[in-house]
């Protein structure tokens, strides 16, 4: 005669395939913030630095979330694949300093259609005179639904990333426009 | 069998709509062209329908660092050297609590944010509107020169 199966096991089965579809949250990823070719005809002949801030990593338990060092990495990649400045240096000594901050990120705890709305300080400086070039807000938004992905994690990453994308566009083809 | 099923069902709905649990976060970061120490008037924008008096905290709080603050849901004065805005997102877990609060210092000419600080306490861990607001406020503050 068979045993039935007791509650104990039902629940460890049925967590362990929770935990399987749940996941844990991952980060935005640096390739997925990367904008794809922005079509910008100007390329300055001069050096760039970029710091990032206002970013957070992201916990075993905690929603996606945009690491400074992962934003910096796409803006420089960004920067480097539309030949905006003529090369990036890693702290001082560019001739100019971008700073782009992340300021609001609201984003859903649970949801269907999961819609993330973003906000990014940019800010570019002449290193020579510490004169402020451009000062400007960025907003962005993106939405990802269960067509894009089935669990809520993966949604809210690529929605993440997709805002950051389109954040970072704005931001490069605002500063293609200056005269530097 | 049918149980299993059952279960797996609920929790898989349960898990492919929710996320994290406990979870705590406070960031701070000023703009490298902003200096705060600079900003002396300041005006605190409510949020019209927010009746918590998130505004009033936030308000006291700047005050406690000598700045001069007004707060109100009119447009700013004219002469402020920044305004201040924040965003508040309360949840329910046997009563209501503060889940995460972001406050910004912004240009009150051009809106372009100065500085920024979040808070993000989740409900094992929540804190007071007070503590979140006081917890902001510093870590906006020790990220200027």
């Amino acid at each position: 005669m068979r045993r039935p199966v007791t509650r104990h096991k039902l629940f460890l089965a049925a967590s362990a395939l929770v935990v399987t579809l749940t996941g844990c949250s991952s980060p935005a990823s640096r390739e997925g913030m990367i904008p794809p070719d922005l079509a910008i005809g100007t390329h300055f002949p001069h050096s760039l630095g970029i710091q990032t801030g206002g970013g957070a990593s992201t916990g075993a338990m905690d929603t996606s979330n945009i690491s400074d060092e992962d934003l910096k990495a796409a803006i420089e990649e960004a920067v480097i694949q539309n030949k905006l400045f003529k090369s990036i240096v890693q702290g001082k000594g560019g001739d100019y300093e971008l700073s782009v901050r992340l300021t609001t990120l609201s984003k859903p705890i649970f949801g269907g259609t999961v819609s993330v709305e973003m906000e990014m300080a940019w800010s570019l400086t002449k290193a020579a005179d510490r004169s402020v070039v451009m000062r400007k807000s960025v907003k962005s938004s993106a939405s990802k639904t269960m067509g894009d992905a089935f669990a809520f994690v993966t949604r809210l990453r690529l929605a993440v990333e997709a805002a950051t994308r389109d954040n970072i566009g704005q931001g490069l083809k605002a500063i293609a426009e200056l005269k530097l | 069998m049918k149980k299993l099923l059952k279960l797996v069902a609920i929790l898989g709905v349960v898990a492919s709509i929710t996320s994290g649990c406990a979870v705590n976060r406070a960031t701070g970061s000023v703009d490298p062209s902003a200096d705060l120490s600079a900003l002396k008037t300041m005006y605190v924008k409510r949020i019209p329908e927010e009746t918590g008096g998130t505004n009033v905290l936030i308000a006291d709080k700047l005050r406690s660092k000598g700045i001069v603050v007004t707060t109100g849901t009119e447009p700013p004065p004219s002469n402020v050297d920044a305004v201040v805005t924040y965003i508040d997102r309360w949840m329910w877990d046997i009563t209501m609590y503060m889940l995460e609060l972001t406050i910004t210092i912004r240009d009150p000419k051009t809106d372009f944010p100065l500085a920024t600080g979040n808070s993000f306490h989740t409900s094992l861990t929540r804190l007071s509107p007070q503590e979140m607001v006081n917890e902001v406020v510093d870590n906006i503050y020790k990220g200027s020169k």
